[in-house]
């Protein structure tokens, strides 16, 4: 093999690191750089109302790893290195936009410069759904956008 | 949810009670009489059950394995199979070991098992195999770029496995599944179940099959078989 074959490999190996099957016994490596979202005007609030739908939603996809209760200790939760987010703490939420939040549900973690630990669920769910999640998730750590 | 979930009891406790599955099926007798329709279902028109979908079994596992696991079951879903009531309270209602079969039986129910198919049969799927350079590459999509590692145990560099628990564990997924049905799977789960906890994807064909690949390249050591 040549050498220019084991250097791509080696820097493969390299991004696999910040994929989300870290090993769990290594520190966490530090969070991936910000990416500078532009500004976008916050949907008018609540205009996605919170349905029993949007709980059993949350209930059926969301909970295997933000918990039953969104405190981000759902059953996944032990085994990444990233842990799911805690949906019902404000200081943190209210540091992010509902478009970033809704961007993180569409199209995962990665898209906002957080863990891939996150899914994307833009084909399983349709935006409406995804807006009435983000209320949802306003609902749970009782807080605004900043 | 909850009131499903009561249902199944109820149905279960049901069925307990009549002493076996006794819906209308053309299911042997040794089905019957293992109560194996009690959590698992044989027809896709039976009410939701606790336990996996065993009506395109001939689609999904390779013979071998069936045969083996139905007397040496091994734990494929750590945190329990996600229709369990207690599934996402970390408290599953079943827990292992799996109720297990003689010889004789097993080869029996295996036959049976096998006979149940939905898909129409294809040609095989040809996949070859996976160069060192793809591997890598596959590896990314898998772990990073489609978050399957959070919900799917694989392997890690020391051959430990690792990942999330809510879906099932693919460490011996190359001998317990068929590529073909892996494929089918991955292009669209909803030919198999209505609605599963795993986002949906609209992957290419070559994501498809290099996927496919990947998790077909998943072995317990032959001294754990
Ligand atoms: C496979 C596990 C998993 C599932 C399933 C999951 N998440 Fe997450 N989620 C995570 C992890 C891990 C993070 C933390 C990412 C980070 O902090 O880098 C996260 C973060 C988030 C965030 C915060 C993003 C940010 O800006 O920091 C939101 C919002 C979110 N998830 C919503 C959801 C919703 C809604 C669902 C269900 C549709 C869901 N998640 C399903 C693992 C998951
Ligand atoms: C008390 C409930 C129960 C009974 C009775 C039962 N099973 Fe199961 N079975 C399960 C559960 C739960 C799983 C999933 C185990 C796991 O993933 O670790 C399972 C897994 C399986 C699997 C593997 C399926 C897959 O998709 O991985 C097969 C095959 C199977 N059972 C066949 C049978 C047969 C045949 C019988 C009757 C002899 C039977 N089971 C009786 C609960 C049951
Ligand atoms: C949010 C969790 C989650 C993510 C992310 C996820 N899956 Fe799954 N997967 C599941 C669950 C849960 C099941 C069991 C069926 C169901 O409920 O949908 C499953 C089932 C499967 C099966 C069938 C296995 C069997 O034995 O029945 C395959 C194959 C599979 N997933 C592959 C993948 C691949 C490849 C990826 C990444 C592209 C992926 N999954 C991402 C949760 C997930």
């Amino acid at each position: 093999m040549n050498r220019a074959y084991w250097l791509i490999t080696g820097i493969l190996l390299m991004t696999i690191l910040n994929g989300c099957g870290q090993e769990p016994e290594k520190e966490p490596p530090a969070p991936p750089p910000e990416v500078s979202v532009p500004p976008v005007q916050t949907p008018a609030p609540r205009a996605h109302p919170v349905t029993q739908e949007t709980r059993d939603t949350y209930q059926f996809y969301c909970a295997q790893c933000h918990g039953t209760e969104g405190h981000g200790n759902g059953i996944n939760a032990p085994h990444l290195t990233v842990p799911p987010r805690d949906h019902t703490k404000a200081d943190y939420l209210e540091t992010r936009t509902d478009e970033q939040l809704f961007t993180a549900i569409q199209q995962g973690g990665l898209s906002v410069g957080r863990a891939p630990c996150m899914p994307s669920w833009g084909a399983t769910l349709n935006e409406n759904t995804i807006h009435s999640l983000v209320s949802y998730i306003r609902e749970l750590c009782q807080c605004e956008a900043l | 949810m909850p009131i499903l979930n009561k249902l199944f009891i109820a149905g279960i406790f049901l069925l307990a009670v009549e002493g076996g599955y006794t819906g209308a099926d053309a299911s042997p007798e040794l089905v019957k009489n293992k109560q194996c329709g009690m959590c698992h279902r044989f027809t896709p028109d039976e009410a939701d059950k606790p336990a996996p979908d065993l009506f395109y079994a001939g689609d999904k596992f390779q013979k071998d394995w069936l045969e083996n696991f139905l007397q040496h079951p091994e734990v494929i879903r750590p945190a329990g199979h996600t229709r369990d009531p207690g599934f996402l309270r970390g408290q599953p209602e079943f827990s292992p070991p799996h109720p297990a079969l003689k010889t004789k039986e097993a080869k029996e129910m295996t036959d049976y098992l096998i006979s149940l198919k939905i898909l129409n049969d294809g040609p095989p799927l040809e996949l070859g195999d996976l160069s060192k350079g793809a591997r890598v590459r596959v590896k990314i999509l898998f772990e990073r770029d489609y978050s399957c590692i959070a919900c799917h145990q694989s392997y890690n560099l020391a051959r430990q496995p690792r990942g999330g628990v809510s879906g099932p564990s693919f460490i011996n997924a190359g001998r317990r599944l068929r590529p073909e049905w892996v494929y089918q799977w991955l292009k669209n789960p909803k030919q198999f179940t209505d609605r599963g906890r795993m986002p949906l994807y609209a992957f290419d064909e070559e994501t498809l099959r290099k996927l496919t690949q990947y998790i077909m390249s998943h072995q317990k050591d032959d001294s754990a078989q």
